[in-house]
C-alpha cells in the first residue's frame, strides 16, 4: 500500500473530523452548480465575481463593527453581512437589464473591486480575525463549524426546492423574457427571487468555504453541463452534481495533495469544465466528418 | 389546452386611440382599429418608421403613451420576436422550446403543467411541420426550421393572436413562401389573427387580409382591408409603387 493509499484511508477512517466541511462543499456545490447555469448562460458570470467579493466585505464589516462596537456575533453574524452585501450587489442586475452591456459590466466591476478593496482595507483593521479574511478570499478552510454546516444545510435545501419548483419561470424570465412578459408570467418577481436566490447560495457559500471557490461553483460546472446537455433542465441537474462533486473531491484531493481546499474544489471544477469542452469539442469535429 | 379554455371572442384585440412612443412622447398618432379572429394584418413601414415600437405597444411590452389595448382575456396572445433575440448558446431541443409556449401566468408552478398538456405540443409540432425534428437541437436547425418551431411555441397554448416581428428577415425566397403559406393555413384553420411585421412586399399582399402603414416621419399611420392599404398615397409615396392585393 503506497503513501496515498494511507492517506485516503487515513481521511476516510477519520471522515467524522472532516465531514461538515466536506458536505459543506458538497452542498453549497450542489446549489452554485444549478444556479450557475442560468449565471453563465445570462452571462452573469462577473456577477458571481462581484457578489463573492461583496459577501467578504460583508463578512469583515461583520468583524470589523464587532470589534469597534463590541457587538458579539449573535447580535450581528458574518453570515447576515455576507447575505446583506450580496443582496445589495445583486440589484444592478437585476435594475439594470434594459442597459445591459458596458453600463452594467461597469456596475459590477465596482461592486467587485470595492469589494475586494473594501475588504483587504478592513483586514488591517481588524487584525485578530487576519486568518478568517484570508480563509475567505481563498477559502483555505479545512474546518466548518456545526452551526455553519446546519446553515449550509437549511439554506441549500431551500433553494433546491425553490429551484425545482420554480424553474421553468427562471428559465422563461432568462431566457425569453419579452415573451415570458407577454404571457404573463410575473416577471419582475421572478427576476429579482432569481437574483436574491443565487446571491444567498454566493453569500453564504463565501462564509463558509470562501470567494474563490465559490466563484468556481458558480460558474465551472454549469460551463460544463451547458456544453454537454441538450436541454436546461438536464443542464440545472448536471451542474449541481458536477458541483457536489468538486466540493466533495475537491475536498478529498486538498487532504491528499495538502492543498488548500479552495483551490482544489477550484481546480477538480476546472477539470470537469475542460473535459466537457473536450468531449464537446471532439463529438463535433466526429459530426462534422 | 383548448379543452380549458372558454370560447374566445372573435376580436382578440382592439385599439382605442392607442399611442405609441417613448418617454410620454407619442411616435405615431392615434391608431384605431380591431384585429378579428381569422385576419392577417400586415405592419409595413420603412425602417424606424415606428413598427416595432407599435408592435410592443400593443404587446404590453411598451407603455402607451395614450389610448388603451384592450385584449380578449378568455385567449392567450403570443410573440415572436426578431431572429436576433433568441440566444442560440441556451441549449434546447424543438420539443422543449414549444413547451416553453405552454406556461401563462403562474403556470410554472406547477410540475404537472406540461404533461397535461402533452396532445397539445404534439399538435403543434404536426400542425407546423416540425414532428420529426421533435429531438434535434434548436441551434442545428435552419432559418426556416427555427421559424416553425417558433410558431409552433407561439401556438401550443391555443391564442386568440400571435405577433411576429419581422419573421422571414433571413430566409431565402423559397422558405419565406413556405413561412407565409404556413401562417395562411394556421389562420384559416384555427381562426387565428396574425399580426406580422415585415419588410416583405412580395408575399405581404397574396397573404395578408389587412394592413397597417405607419410612418413616423411624417407622421400617417393608414390601416384597413390590405388592398385600400396598398392603393392608399401614402403607401406609394413610400414605397414609390403600388402593390395589388391577390383577391
Amino acid at each position: 500500500m503506497n503513501t496515498e493509499d494511507t492517506s485516503l484511508r487515513v481521511f476516510f477512517e477519520s471522515f467524522e473530523l472532516f465531514a461538515d466541511a466536506a458536505w459543506s462543499g458538497t452542498l453549497l456545490g450542489l446549489a452554485l452548480g444549478a444556479m450557475g447555469v442560468y449565471i453563465v448562460l445570462r452571462r452573469l458570470v462577473f456577477l458571481a465575481a462581484a457578489l463573492g467579493q461583496a459577501s467578504s466585505l460583508g463578512v469583515a464589516s461583520a468583524f470589523w463593527l464587532e470589534r469597534r462596537l463590541g457587538l458579539s456575533p449573535e447580535h450581528f453574524p458574518p453570515t447576515l453581512g455576507a447575505a446583506i452585501a450580496a443582496a445589495i450587489a445583486v440589484m444592478p442586475a437585476a435594475f439594470e437589464r434594459k442597459r445591459a452591456g458596458a453600463h452594467r459590466e461597469g456596475l459590477l466591476g465596482l461592486i467587485y473591486l470595492v469589494g475586494a478593496a473594501g475588504t483587504l482595507a478592513l483586514g488591517t483593521r481588524i487584525v485578530q480575525d487576519l486568518h478568517d479574511i484570508d480563509s475567505l478570499l481563498l477559502g483555505s478552510a479545512v474546518a466548518v463549524l456545526p452551526e455553519q454546516f446546519r446553515l449550509v444545510f437549511v439554506v441549500v435545501t431551500l433553494l433546491v426546492l425553490l429551484h425545482a419548483l420554480a424553474w421553468r419561470g427562471f428559465a422563461a424570465v432568462s431566457f425569453d423574457r419579452a415573451g415570458a412578459r407577454v404571457r404573463g408570467l410575473p416577471v419582475r418577481s421572478l427576476e429579482l427571487v432569481l437574483l436574491l436566490s443565487i446571491a444567498l447560495g454566493v453569500s453564504v457559500s463565501t462564509r463558509v468555504i470562501g470567494a474563490l471557490p465559490s466563484f468556481a461553483l458558480s460558474v465551472l460546472p454549469a460551463l460544463a453541463a451547458t456544453l454537454v446537455c441538450a436541454n436546461v433542465p438536464r443542464a440545472l441537474v448536471l451542474a449541481g452534481l458536477l458541483g457536489a462533486v468538486s466540493g466533495f473531491v475537491g475536498y478529498v484531493l486538498a487532504f491528499w495533495a495538502r492543498l488548500p481546499v479552495g483551490a482544489a474544489q477550484t481546480l477538480v471544477a476546472a477539470g470537469l469544465a475542460g473535459g466537457a469542452w473536450l468531449f464537446t469539442a471532439s463529438d463535433w469535429r466526429r459530426r462534422s466528418r | 389546452m383548448s379543452k380549458d379554455t372558454p370560447r374566445r371572442s372573435s376580436v382578440p384585440v382592439e385599439l382605442t386611440g392607442l399611442e405609441a412612443g417613448y418617454g410620454g412622447h407619442g411616435l405615431l398618432p392615434a391608431v384605431d382599429l380591431e384585429i378579428e379572429s381569422g385576419q392577417m394584418w400586415a405592419l409595413i413601414g420603412r425602417n424606424g418608421s415606428g413598427k416595432t415600437t407599435l408592435l410592443r405597444t400593443i404587446l404590453g411590452l411598451l407603455p402607451s403613451v395614450g389610448g388603451l389595448v384592450i385584449r380578449d382575456k378568455s385567449s392567450c396572445v403570443s410573440y415572436i420576436p426578431q431572429r436576433t433575440d433568441y440566444d442560440l448558446a441556451v441549449p434546447a431541443r424543438v420539443i422543449d422550446i414549444v413547451r416553453e409556449g405552454l406556461d401563462h401566468h403562474r403556470s410554472f408552478l406547477s410540475p404537472f403543467f406540461v404533461g397535461r398538456h402533452a396532445a397539445d405540443v404534439q399538435r403543434a409540432l404536426e400542425e407546423t411541420g416540425t414532428k420529426e425534428l421533435a429531438h434535434r437541437r434548436f441551434r442545428e436547425l435552419s432559418e426556416g426550421q427555427r421559424q416553425r418551431v417558433l410558431i409552433a411555441k407561439a401556438i401550443v397554448c391555443d391564442p386568440g393572436l400571435i405577433v411576429l416581428d419581422e419573421p422571414t428577415s433571413a430566409m431565402d425566397p423559397l422558405a419565406e413562401r413556405s413561412m407565409f403559406e404556413l401562417l395562411d393555413r394556421l389562420r384559416r384553420s384555427r381562426d387565428l389573427a396574425v399580426l406580422v411585421a415585415s419588410h416583405s412586399m412580395s408575399m405581404l399582399p397574396q397573404y395578408s387580409t389587412h394592413a397597417v402603414l405607419v410612418d413616423a416621419d411624417a407622421q400617417q399611420v393608414v390601416a384597413g382591408p390590405i388592398h385600400e392599404v396598398l392603393e392608399s398615397e401614402a403607401f406609394r409615396r413610400i414605397y414609390g409603387f403600388r402593390a395589388a392585393a391577390e383577391t
